[in-house]
This record gives C-alpha cells, sequence and structure tokens, in this order.
C-alpha cells in the first residue's frame, strides 16, 4: 500500500547553465518526520519551493498525494522592519478567513495557541511585540488551524535564541506525532533535529544521504563548511 | 456657522470628508503594500486622461476616470509580471503621464483650461451631482473593503498570501489598484493631484505606532483624516489660504504632535 504523502522523482534545476539540483530522488512517508539538512547554497530552499509549487522551472517529477494539504512556514527575518500593526487574532484571521464567509473562529484560535503552549491573552497583541519563540509557535498555530497533512518548515529557529530552540523542536515533533503529520523540517541544527527525526536528507545539490537518525554518523558532518559526504 | 449655510461650502465639506473617509480607510493598506508612490502615479496618469478628455470635448474630470481604471489595470498586470522594478515603473507613469497631458492640451488649444485645478484641487467649486458621485463611491468602497477585509489584508502585506481554499490573490490587487484609482479620482478633484498622496500616507505614518492591530490603525487613520479634512476646510474659511494647503498642514500638525507624544512618552 503506497504510503508515500510526497514522492519526488529525478528533480533536477539549472539556472543560467548552473545546477541546483541534480537527480534528486526521495519519499516523505505519510505521519514522519523528515529533517532536510545541508550547507548553505545546497538547495534546501530551492527544493522547498519546487515541494511547494511555487516553482516549475525544473526536470523531473514531484508527486503529492490526493487530498493533501500542505502548509509552510518560513524562517524568521527581520527584513519587514517596517510593518505596520497587526494582532495575532488577525494574523489568524487572514490565513483562515474565506472570501465570502463570515465564520467566527475564536474558540479554534484559542485551542490552536493551548496547543502551542500560549494563552488566549496573546490573541489581542500585536505579532511585533512578540519574541522570536513566541512569533514561531504563533506561525505554527497558524499553520495547524488550517489542518494540514503536510506541514514544511524552512528553517523555522533560525532567529531564535538558542535557549528555546530546544523546546520549539520538541513541540513540532510532539505536534507531528499529536496530528500525524507529515513534517519536513529544513535547518542546520544537526544535533537538534537528528534525534527527533524518522528519515534525515542530507543535500548539497543532490542528495547524498538518506538514512535513518540510527545509521547517521554526526562526526562525519560536522565540518566547517556543513553536512558534505554520505552517511 | 452662517458660511455652512452656503451649499458650496456643504458640498465642499461632504466631499472632503467623503475622502478622508476612503483615504483613512485605503492608507494603510497603500503604506503596507509598499505603494506609497502609487498615488502620484495615478494622479499624473489621471492628468493625461483630462488633457485627452479636453481634446474629445468631453468634460475633463469625468474623463479621468476611464484612463485611470485602464492604466491601474495595467500598473497591476506590470507589476504582478515582476519584471519590472516598482519604482522605476512609477516614475515611468509619472512622467508619462504628465508628458501627454501637456501635449493633449496643447493639441486641444484649450487657452482657458488650467491644470492647477486638479494639481492642487479645487474643493470650494464642487458641484452637486460631483458630490453626489463622491458619496455613492465611498459607501460602495467602504462597503467593498470591509467585506474583503482580511483578504485585502493579506493581499497587500504577503507577496506569498494565499486565499483560504482559492488559488492566489491576484484578482484582490487588482481590486485594491481600481478603489485606489476611485480615490484618486475623487482626490484630484478635492484637495488636487499632487496632494493625495499625502491624505493617504502622512495619517498611517501618524498613527501606526500607537495601534496593536491592524482594524485600530484603520479607526485612527480614518480618524485623523477626516479630522484633517474638516479642521482645514474649516479654517480656510476664515483665513485668505487654499483649503488644500490647510488640510495638508493639519495633517502635518497632528503627525508632529504625536511624534513630540511619543518622544515625551519614552
Amino acid at each position: 500500500m503506497n504510503n508515500s504523502a510526497i514522492t519526488v522523482r529525478g528533480v533536477s534545476k539549472v539556472i543560467q547553465g548552473k545546477t541546483i539540483l541534480q537527480d534528486i530522488d526521495f519519499t516523505l512517508e505519510a505521519g514522519t518526520l523528515t529533517s532536510l539538512i545541508g550547507p548553505n547554497g545546497a538547495g534546501k530552499s530551492t527544493l522547498v519551493k519546487l515541494l511547494l509549487g511555487l516553482d516549475t522551472g525544473y526536470q523531473g517529477s514531484v508527486i503529492t498525494s490526493a487530498n493533501e494539504r500542505i502548509q509552510y512556514i518560513a524562517q524568521q527575518t527581520n527584513a519587514d522592519h517596517y510593518q505596520l500593526p497587526l494582532s495575532v487574532q488577525e494574523y489568524f484571521s487572514i490565513a483562515t478567513t474565506r472570501l465570502h464567509s463570515k465564520r467566527k473562529m475564536s474558540p479554534q484560535y484559542t485551542e490552536a495557541l493551548e496547543h502551542v503552549g500560549m494563552s488566549a491573552d496573546v490573541l489581542k497583541q500585536s505579532v511585533d511585540s512578540l519574541s522570536g519563540g513566541e512569533k514561531q509557535r504563533v506561525a505554527i498555530a497558524r499553520a495547524l488551524l488550517l489542518e494540514p497533512t503536510i506541514l514544511i518548515l524552512d528553517e523555522p529557529l533560525a532567529a531564535v535564541d538558542y535557549a528555546s530552540r530546544q523546546g520549539l523542536y520538541e513541540l513540532i515533533r510532539h505536534l507531528q506525532q499529536d496530528h500525524n503529520m507529515t513534517v519536513l523540517l529544513v535547518s542546520h541544527d544537526v544535533e537538534s533535529v537528528i534525534p527527533l527525526s524518522d528519515q534525515i536528507l542530507c543535500l548539497d545539490k543532490t542528495l547524498h544521504t538518506q538514512c535513518s537518525p540510527a545509521e547517521f554518523d554526526t562526526q562525519k558532518h560536522e565540518h566547517p563548511q556543513g553536512i558534505t559526504h554520505r552517511c | 456657522m452662517e458660511l455652512l449655510s452656503y451649499t458650496f461650502v456643504q458640498y465642499a465639506f461632504i466631499g472632503g470628508i467623503s475622502l478622508g473617509i476612503l483615504a483613512g480607510l485605503l492608507g494603510p493598506f497603500v503604506v503596507q503594500s509598499k505603494q506609497a508612490f502609487a498615488s502620484d502615479m495615478f494622479a499624473h496618469v489621471a492628468l493625461a486622461g483630462i488633457g485627452g478628455a479636453l481634446l474629445f470635448g468631453a468634460a475633463p474630470w469625468w474623463g479621468a476616470l476611464p484612463t485611470l481604471l485602464l492604466v491601474s489595470t495595467l500598473i497591476w498586470f506590470l507589476l504582478e509580471s515582476e519584471t519590472y522594478n516598482p519604482e522605476a515603473l512609477a516614475m515611468f507613469f509619472l512622467s508619462g503621464g504628465l508628458a501627454l497631458a501637456l501635449a493633449f492640451v496643447h493639441i486641444a488649444r484649450d487657452t482657458v483650461f488650467s491644470f492647477e485645478t486638479y494639481l492642487f484641487g479645487s474643493i470650494l467649486t464642487l458641484r452637486g451631482v460631483e458630490v453626489v458621485v463622491m458619496g455613492i463611491i465611498t459607501v460602495v468602497i467602504s462597503l467593498l473593503i470591509l467585506h474583503l477585509w482580511y483578504p485585502l489584508i493579506g493581499a497587500t502585506r504577503d507577496p506569498h498570501y494565499v486565499i483560504p481554499h482559492r488559488k492566489t490573490p491576484q484578482l484582490i490587487r487588482l481590486l485594491f489598484f481600481w478603489i485606489l484609482a476611485f480615490v484618486v479620482w475623487i482626490g484630484i478633484k478635492t484637495i488636487g493631484g499632487l496632494l493625495i498622496g499625502s491624505l493617504l500616507v502622512i495619517p498611517t505614518l501618524a498613527c501606526q505606532t500607537w495601534a496593536h492591530s491592524f482594524k485600530q490603525l484603520v479607526v485612527y487613520t480614518t480618524s485623523v483624516s477626516v479630522l484633517s479634512v474638516c479642521m482645514g476646510l474649516g479654517v480656510s474659511l476664515y483665513i485668505d489660504l487654499p483649503p488644500t494647503s490647510l488640510i495638508i498642514g493639519c495633517l502635518f500638525l497632528l503627525f508632529t504632535i504625536q511624534l513630540i507624544f511619543r518622544i515625551l512618552k519614552k
């Protein structure tokens, strides 16, 4: 029985003669947490865009099972320093309000916040007033409101302080198990994500490693430039 | 108070308040979509439309609307293609619109016509039918913005926003440009094409640090915008200064007051 959420076969991408991705083959099994690791410039973010359907200029195939609902959580940046105020409630409503629906979703907002360990009081607060860790918890809660079957997180904790990261990684794992979601976690934080993962993908333009945490040798991958070679 | 009994003064206040409401509602969306120059772009395009209307013997202000809607659609299309730098596009339409307007007026040989009316506004010369149209547009656009509230916030805030259960928000952004076109159209008749941008942007600048939510911000900006129009217009009835300069002067005054409060608060 085919239990794959996303199947990637022979994916390659070249931009202006430069190979970004080459012959990528892997499967995300339904209900598992997969970590995608690799050095800067390995093509991780490009691969994520292909999986999300934001980029269709590639060779090969990306097959997503029918009825899958994909949600994406991007890395927090300080790029939008001049953003206008937005309350957490509005942040949720933007993602959940249909074009012609006035259905109130306040109870679900409270429940989603509880799932990520935050109280409903935060609904009235401005998103900008939250800490980095709180912002990512709120982003995860928003994603959960849309009942995803697949959750893709691209360096979700890069802007979060080190002390808060472990707790957030464990939260992601708990939510993945509780909701039986398929999760793809892109991260540089090898030591933190490996123990949580069901599968590890090690990418550097091509897929060098696809294995379980037990098979993954951390020492071979501690390199100043990041991950390089196979398991 | 006796001055308020005059029809032209009543029309000026109705037209001005209509614009104040629209500019206050739309301003935060304009700022967060990084389209602060869009109103200037549209105003210069409107001038070309006015020039074209003169050329064909049509009423100038009414002639500006089809041009605005057509060009705003073109601008939307070019921005959505993500091929051209938005600021460079703004300069293209700013200068192009003005150049066309000058050419059309020259060809029309209309020695009576003055662009000044549309550059700096003529709020005290509004006619009844114009005020009625402005009022209807204000009601329709206000209801539209309220109906599309969250998709409009999402579409103007996040380039990767996807309306829940739909594919893409391009049509919401097109609607946003059309709404802006209507607001600029009303603006060129009331406070002028060169200054409508101030009414859109300055209230947002003045209120953004005081609000904790987008809804709160829009309430504040609409209040500031309407207050500035009423104050400026009211004062202009008693002192010999153009209403437009006093309206914008009130905006700057309110911005300065909030800045002082903010510094003192720190």
